[in-house]
This record gives structure tokens, C-alpha cells and sequence, in this order.
């Protein structure tokens, strides 16, 4: 395939994205339910690959490119934790117990029920 | 100087030299503690404290990177529908666990913080502690939470779920594999699935999933929860 194809290929891509995300956004906009629009986008792309209404080549281009660079998207919001310190400083012991606790027992749920429930080939 | 800061150009340069400088440094060396986004967050917010420069001011740029994250939200999407084939003929064990699991880590949240008698904040910002970042921080919006803290707190859980969620499973006689995968997605999102994927592709597409799957169960549930815990959203 040609570079310039692939690019066009990959804006495509990136547009189907946003069109979800529209979507997402519009429903959440005019029905007031309490799901964030782009978790809406999230299940409408999902069942739109599903009932083939788009393909997943479509897509796919903008999609790989986007969850290789999520963890990039989200630094700003850690950074954002500098203007917190006193709050954590004070409530770090607690802050650990539920993060720890929680973190094992829920490790250990899930991979209990996976484990017993699950059937092999 | 300080125009330089307020500019949107320098947050986001600042953000992506550190993070690919972060990400440079974890190839070298395999510590676990070397996560990137970790490493990046902690250099930046040093960087940002010694030069004194307000975060408002660095934020003017970290907003437009985060506005990715909403599109990046809807990619999720695509990669669930990826791996569902590779899972579809566990679909109900696999949902069932994921359920269990996803509710168990809401209840702990919730009761550990009434039993050691935690401000209502924390409540909010942490109800959503086991799911991805960028739905946690969505999910923090809706139950008026702080989401610089969700983040913190997120992504504090997935270092420490991809450090020490096999060794713990193993220990508790956890033998299935994609049972592990399950529930590094479940408890630990993206950054328990980055170990995941190193233990085979077979138990990282099931921690994909159910990175995917507890984050649409939190975010419909949550809420709710907050709602009836604090009486009020």
C-alpha cells in the first residue's frame, strides 16, 4: 500500500473514531444517563464491529495508535495529584489499606470464580 | 520566564519528553518500579515543584493530551471485539468473574472506608479504584470525586498488581492461567494486562477484556453506590 493511502486510511480511521465519540457524547447529552459519552462510544463501536456495520480494518488503523499512546493521556491527571500533597500526607495509612486490601480480594474473586466456572478444550 | 510556562506548548512538550525519556529508562531496565507513567508523573510534578511553576500553569498543555483520552475510551471498544473471539467459548465463566470480582472491589472500597471512618471524598474519588484511568477519572466526574486522586491512586494499584498479582495468586493456589488474566485485567486494568500479556497472549486478551468489561460494570454501578453510601451525588 502506498504511504499516502495508509494515511488517508489511518484519518479515516481516526474519523470513524471521533463519529463514535460524537455519538457517545450526543446520547449522553440529550438523555441524561449517567455513562460517560465515550464509554457509550465505547459499546456503540463494539456493537457496531459486532453487527458488521463497520469493519474491523475501518477502525483499526486509529485505534492501535490511540491505546499505544493511553498511558501518555493520562499523565496530566497524575501530575494533577502535586496539588494534593497535604491531603495524601494525611490520609496515606488509609489510602493504602483500601488500596491494598481491595487490590488482593478482588485478585483473588475473580480468579477463583474464572478458575472453577471455566472449561478447557 | 513565566509567559513560557503559560503557554499550552510547554506542558505538552514538557509531558511527552519526560514520558518517552520514562519510557527509554524501562527498556533499559526491567524494575517494576520503573513503570513509565509512574516515573514520568514523578519527574514532572519534581520538575514542576523546584521551578515552582503552578500546575494550572502546566495544565494549560496536559489538557490537550488529555483530551485524548476520551477518543483512546472508544478505541477500548474496538479491542474488545478483538479478543472477544479468541474467549467466546468461556464468555459466562469469564463474565461471572469478572462480575464477582468487580463488585467485591467496589463493597471493599466502600466498607473498608465507612469501618476506618474515611471522608466522604475519598469514597468518591476511590469507588472506581480497580478500572482503567481514563474511565476511572470519568467515573470520579460523576460521583464529584477528585480525579487527580483517582489517577494517583489507579495507577499506584496497577504497579502494584503487575508486581505482585501473579506471586499473590500463585501463593493462594490460583493454577489456570487465564484465570490470573482475568483477574489482573479485573483488579489491576492496563498496566496488570501489560504483565498479563508477558505470562502468554492467551491470558493477556482475557485481561484486556476484563479491563474492558469491569470498567462498563463500575460505571454503571458506581454511582449508585456512592449515591446510597453519602446520600448525595
Amino acid at each position: 500500500m502506498s504511504p499516502l493511502r495508509s494515511r488517508l486510511q489511518l484519518l479515516k480511521a481516526f474519523l470513524w473514531i471521533f463519529l463514535f465519540l460524537g455519538i457517545g457524547e450526543l446520547i449522553r447529552y440529550v438523555s441524561n444517563v449517567p455513562i460517560p459519552g465515550n464509554i457509550l462510544g465505547m459499546i456503540l463501536i463494539f456493537s457496531a464491529l459486532k453487527f458488521k456495520l463497520i469493519r474491523l480494518k475501518d477502525v483499526k488503523p486509529a485505534s492501535d495508535q490511540l491505546l499505544k499512546y493511553m498511558v501518555l493521556f493520562f499523565v496530566p491527571y497524575g501530575v494533577g495529584l502535586m496539588a494534593y500533597f497535604d491531603f495524601i500526607s494525611f490520609y496515606w495509612m488509609m489510602l493504602c489499606v483500601i488500596a491494598v486490601v481491595t487490590t488482593l480480594l478482588t485478585l483473588y474473586i475473580t480468579a477463583l470464580v474464572q478458575q472453577k466456572l471455566e472449561k478447557h478444550e | 520566564m513565566s509567559e513560557i510556562y503559560q503557554h499550552p506548548i510547554f506542558g505538552i512538550l514538557l509531558t511527552v519528553i519526560v514520558f518517552f525519556a520514562a519510557r527509554a529508562l524501562r527498556s533499559k531496565i526491567k524494575f517494576v518500579l520503573f513503570n513509565p507513567v509512574l516515573v514520568a508523573i514523578t519527574l514532572i510534578i519534581l520538575f514542576l515543584v523546584i521551578l515552582d511553576i503552578p500546575f494550572e500553569d502546566y495544565n494549560k498543555g496536559g489538557t490537550y493530551l488529555s483530551f485524548f483520552l476520551g477518543p483512546a475510551i472508544v478505541a477500548l471498544g474496538v479491542l474488545f471485539y478483538e479478543k472477544y473471539e479468541l474467549i467466546k467459548h468461556n464468555i459466562y465463566p469469564f463474565l461471572l468473574a469478572v462480575g464477582c470480582g468487580g463488585l467485591i472491589s467496589i463493597a471493599s472500597v466502600s466498607l473498608i472506608s465507612i469501618a476506618m471512618h474515611a471522608p466522604d471524598v475519598l469514597i468518591r474519588s476511590l469507588v472506581s479504584m480497580s478500572v482503567t484511568t481514563p474511565i476511572a477519572i470519568e467515573i470520579t466526574k460523576i460521583t464529584e470525586g477528585i480525579p487527580s486522586l483517582t489517577a494517583g491512586v489507579v495507577i499506584a494499584v496497577g504497579v502494584f498488581g503487575n508486581a505482585f498479582g501473579s506471586g499473590f495468586l500463585k501463593l493462594v493456589g490460583i493454577k489456570s492461567q487465564t484465570a490470573v488474566g482475568t483477574a489482573l485485567g479485573t483488579a489491576a486494568h492496563g498496566i496488570g494486562t501489560a504483565r498479563a500479556i508477558e505470562i502468554g497472549p492467551l491470558p493477556g486478551a482475557y485481561s484486556g477484556l476484563a479491563m474492558c468489561v469491569n470498567g462498563i460494570l463500575t460505571t454503571l454501578i458506581s454511582p449508585y453506590v456512592v449515591l446510597w453510601i453519602v446520600g448525595s451525588l
